[in-house]
């Protein structure tokens, strides 16, 4: 017989507002109904309503754990559509931010997820000391902590202050030797293994069919990172490889997220040495140039939680429509397939190693 | 790729057959005059992607569920009979997913009233 029991919308482990309806027989999960849209707020019709460039603060809110991985992929969308130039600069100023961004994004992750297993309060702790590290190199570039709105047209709105790269470099070589602790303080805690390990697996098949991105899919060993097959900015130029491993379970999960924060850090420091001198500030609005009128772009971007995609169809002052592809709306229709015939108690660890964020889910 | 609605699934199941087996999203965009909806396949070996574009008379809205196909398909499907009132045939009675107006209101149409209440369904 089986018993249905509710999760949520309110519940410290549903990282946001989210409704799992769970079948159980006995204490094994038989089927799962996610219930979304709490957060539903109509971005992608808000856009249409506004002006190019007064959309970046709802962007922001898509995913408010990495506010600006989203707003990149807007402004990058505009401007193609546009036909903006960024120099060289300014790409290397997004890239070096991006990155800066996943790392919070990724130790966030980490934060979390040690929460969900049990492991409280050490790991959390750890995970978000270090994360806001990297979030006051961010206020010190944009002047916020979390929601920048710093992408302008061609650029960004300002250049990097004085002493910012030694700043970086001090917090980069201070977050590698962290995250040799962060390794030896999880992986050798039995308690945590055994919630990561052989948990909640998703083979490489169904990980294509289901459609999943990101780290669930390069956990499942499909090796696809937008910044390695259709590289944007310098990422061609830095010799970056995308991280994958083959078992795509929870612990696989886990992994691609430290091996991403070194790849993180390698990209941030040849980044600085590569960038040339110059100006990196964009502009606000540009208007010379109006956009042909239902010209369509589409643009992809590696979001720490996976590929945003941006389908822009241009309007005359104003988006006509802009459809907006997030990581963990898909990320998420996985869960009631990974976590079938798991114990209950593994539900958190799977939800965790997915890092829904319920806003970018919702939109 | 512009392809009919009767054309559609045989498109696909050829586009999968020939690795374009990862489904990235379906959406669509409502030109007033036509309804578009789209499909973004990818073929991950390749790093390749293909598009196809289906043009529905706003009288006659409903397609095919490709969701034996491409489980992914799944949710996005039903983001557009409530976003777009697309009817997907095919696919048995389901709960909203993401609003609450049922068959009153589709917010991403270009009819959608700012400001007027639609009652929930």
């Amino acid at each position: 017989m089986l018993t249905r029991i509710n999760i949520g919308p309110i519940h410290p482990s549903t990282h946001g507002v989210l409704h799992l309806v769970v079948d159980l027989d006995g204490d094994t999960i038989d089927n799962i109904e996610p219930h979304i849209g709490f957060l539903h707020r109509g971005v992608e019709k808000l856009v249409e309503t506004r002006m190019y460039m007064q959309s970046p603060p709802y962007m922001e809110k898509i995913d408010y754990v990495a506010p600006m991985s989203v707003d990149e992929a807007y402004v990058a969308a505009v401007e193609a559509a546009l036909g903006i130039e960024v120099n060289e600069r300014a790409q290397y100023a997004r890239m070096i931010l991006l990155e800066l961004q996943r790392l919070a994004s990724h130790l966030f992750f980490i934060g979390a997820l040690t929460n969900d297993v049990g492991q409280m309060f050490t790991g959390f702790m750890w995970g978000f000391r270090d994360r806001e590290l990297i979030l006051r190199l961010l206020e010190e570039a944009t002047g916020q902590r979390m929601f920048y709105v710093n992408m302008r047209l061609g650029g960004l709105a300002n250049d990097f202050p004085k002493d910012f790269k030694e700043h970086v470099l001090d917090t980069m070589n201070y977050l590698s030797g962290r995250l040799k602790n962060y390794e030896s303080f999880l992986e050798k805690n039995p308690i945590f293994m055994q919630r990561m390990k052989g948990v909640g697996v998703l083979t490489k098949e169904d990980a294509i069919a289901f459609g999943v991105t990101g780290h669930v899919l390069r956990a499942s060993g499909v090796p696809y990172d937008v910044r390695n097959n259709n590289p944007y900015y310098f990422y061609r130029k830095l010799n970056f490889r995308e991280q994958t491993l083959s078992h795509g379970d929870n612990f696989a999960r886990y992994r691609i997220k430290i091996m991403e924060m070194r790849e993180s850090i390698r990209i941030i420091r040849e980044s600085f040495e590569d960038m040339p001198e110059g100006d990196a500030t964009g502009q606000m609005v540009k208007l010379r140039s109006p956009p042909v009128k239902n010209k369509t772009v589409t643009v992809s971007r590696e979001a720490p939680r996976g590929e945003v995609m941006m389908y822009l169809v241009a309007g005359d002052q104003k988006p006509y429509r802009l459809s907006m592809r997030t990581p963990t709306f898909i990320n998420l229709h996985v869960l009631n397939h990974i976590a079938k015939g798991n114990r209950l108690a593994d539900l958190y660890s799977i939800l965790g190693s997915l890092d829904v964020v319920m806003a970018d889910v919702d939109r | 790729m512009k392809v009919e609605r009767e054309e559609l699934g045989r498109n696909i199941e050829r586009a999968k057959s020939s690795g374009y087996d990862y489904l990235i999203k379906i959406t669509a965009v409502d030109y007033i005059d036509n309804v578009t909806v789209i499909y973004f396949f990818r073929n991950l070996a390749e790093g390749k992607d293909a598009t196809f574009e289906v043009e529905l008379q706003p009288s006659d809205l409903w397609l095919v569920t490709i969701e034996p196909l491409f489980p992914a398909a799944d949710w996005y499907e039903r983001e557009l009979q409530e976003m777009f009132g697309v009817i997907i045939r095919g696919r048995k009675a389901e709960r909203l997913l993401l609003e609450k107006w049922d068959g009153k209101a589709y917010p991403l149409r270009k009819s959608f009233e700012w400001g007027k209440e639609y009652t929930s369904g």
